[in-house]
């Protein structure tokens, strides 16, 4: 019972509506992580994260506002962090991952629009998250149309930064994606009051690179026979990775990944011999976004791998660490972005390929292809998603969902049909 | 069937919380960190609790009896955990 009411007050927050949030918040982490046996020990970090997801890491980044620091709330893995790190700021994901926050969204966006944009757009508007309190600035991006309106109602109510993300990936959008990080560089400066120097920025981008190598060993050790952690617990890691300080969350992610390696050496698997194995593809799951993979977990099946945002697009590809000037700094942050396969880009072939690459690298028995509802981008990518996996042989269920629990009944139908075609 | 009953130390603090989890764990006494359930928390605030098995709360209380463990309360509560539920934030 940490006491974050005078914190909580103190950030503007509506108490009442947010203490709504507070009383669904342990029931579904009680379902969906603590019913599970044998989790590694190391989940521990994750599970203290959670149980205080709204007091521990917005008390830090108050601490350090007071310290002098700026935080950028950011909403997308295009906007590179490795910027705001080089110039002594801090990056925040911010919340947009529940139910709780969509009615909020819809009083001023059309009910069509994804619950990703409108719960993240009623977590503002509604002051019940603290990580929208506290940032003292947003970066937005162009990912997405609905994403862009919506940014134009935040910016009435903060500060808001937006980057023109290109469409395409010529050499071209490669070197106006540099342009685009410059400018965004010479923001960061302006708001954080500090100089970005090549030394800086090369310290930075160690820094997010060894955040990316420490989560990869840990989906690493989910390509091996003997499954060593649930898809549900690679998730909330994945999740919190977007709220927590970057150094830690790669010495977390490395404990974890030590103790999930020696389980492998050791023979012990989360889920029985023969279980089948799902990729799940598609739009991100921001934290508490659980119904998915809980579903699809207590199915019979087990999650290898998420082909998403919060996933492999969030830390594949690392920064060439060779430059020495801002300008190679910035074309190497540019040429690690753009690899990045959002279903903006046109064409994007890129994510079929690594979907592909996916499915043999993490021995993978069927593929589940999910969006949120609204999500036109990557919808209308599951008839080339589908039609390439049907290609290569193999099984894939498309799904479109939303945060509401309605669906879940029909998804565990689907699911299940589709977890027992594959056990043949 | 009857709910399983848990048991759920709560704490005023998560650095309490977390010192005891140690504790527990040094000692070998099955443990795990769990947001304390609204039903039981009394106030307005969320936090961490430390899950208790009903076969490892005797032995739980003896380790915070024998090192006074600072601690809130323990409380009984069943039905906390089903998988299937489907009852998501």
């Amino acid at each position: 019972m940490s006491d974050y009411v005078q914190m909580w007050k103190d950030l503007g927050m509506d108490l009442e509506t947010h203490d709504l949030l507070c009383q669904v918040l342990p029931t579904a982490v009680g379902d969906v992580f603590l019913s599970q046996e044998n989790r590694p020990k190391a989940m521990d970090f994750w599970d203290l994260v959670i149980s205080e997801v709204h007091g521990i890491r917005p008390a830090e980044l108050i601490k350090a506002q007071a310290e002098g620091r700026k935080v950028f709330g950011t909403f997308c893995v295009y906007v590179p962090d490795e910027v705001v790190i080089a110039a002594n700021g801090i990056v925040t994901g911010l919340c947009g991952g529940s139910q709780f926050w969509v009615p909020g969204g819809e009083a001023v966006l059309p009910k069509s629009t994804c619950p990703l944009i409108k719960a993240s757009v009623g977590a503002r508007l509604g002051k019940t998250c603290p990580f929208f309190r506290i940032a003292d600035i947003y970066v937005g991006e162009t990912t997405c149309d609905g994403k862009k309106k919506a940014y134009e109602i935040l910016g009435e109510d903060v500060e808001m930064y937006v980057m023109d993300v290109p469409q395409m990936k010529r050499e071209k959008d490669i070197l106006r994606w540099k342009d685009e990080i410059a400018a965004f560089a010479k923001k960061v400066e302006e708001v954080t009051g500090n100089t970005i120097t090549p030394e800086k920025l090369a310290e930075a981008i160690k820094v997010i690179n060894e955040r990316r190598r420490a989560m990869q060993r840990v989906y690493d050790c989910r390509k091996s026979e003997c499954l060593p952690i649930s898809g549900r617990d690679v998730l909330l890691m994945t999740q919190i990775a977007f709220f927590d300080d970057p150094v830690r969350c790669a010495q977390m992610c490395n404990r974890l990944a030590d103790e999930l390696e020696q389980r492998i050496k050791d023979g012990v698997s989360v889920v029985p011999k023969g279980t089948k194995r799902i990729l799940v593809t598609g739009t991100p799951l921001a934290v508490p976004n659980w119904k998915l993979h809980n579903i699809i977990e207590t199915s019979g099946a087990a999650v290898v791998c998420e082909e998403m945002c919060t996933g492999t697009r969030y830390f594949e590809n690392l920064v060439d660490e060779s430059g020495t000037t801002l300008d190679e700094q910035f074309m190497a942050l540019s040429e690690r972005y753009m690899k990045t396969n959002c279903a903006c880009f046109t064409p994007n072939t890129g994510r079929i390929d690594d979907i592909l690459r996916m499915v043999k690298e993490y021995k993978v028995d069927g593929v589940i292809d999910c969006n949120l509802k609204f999500c036109c981008l990557y919808d209308t990518e599951k008839f080339s998603v589908t039609r390439a996996l049907k290609e290569a042989g193999v099984p894939v269920l498309s799904l479109e969902t939303d945060y509401t629990d309605t669906d879940a009944e029909q998804l565990r139908t689907r699911i299940g049909a589709f977890v027992e075609m594959l056990n043949g | 069937m009857a709910d399983v009953v848990r048991w759920y130390i709560l704490f005023a603090n998560y650095e309490q919380g977390m010192a005891l989890h140690d504790l527990l764990d040094r000692n070998e006494i099955r443990n795990r960190i769990a947001p304390a359930p609204r039903a039981i928390q009394g106030e307005l605030s969320c936090g961490i609790s430390l899950l208790i098995e009903e076969e490892d709360i005797a032995a739980a209380r003896a380790c915070i009896d024998e090192h006074r463990a600072p601690h809130h309360s323990i409380v009984p509560l069943a039905g906390q955990i089903k998988p299937h539920r489907d009852r998501y934030c």
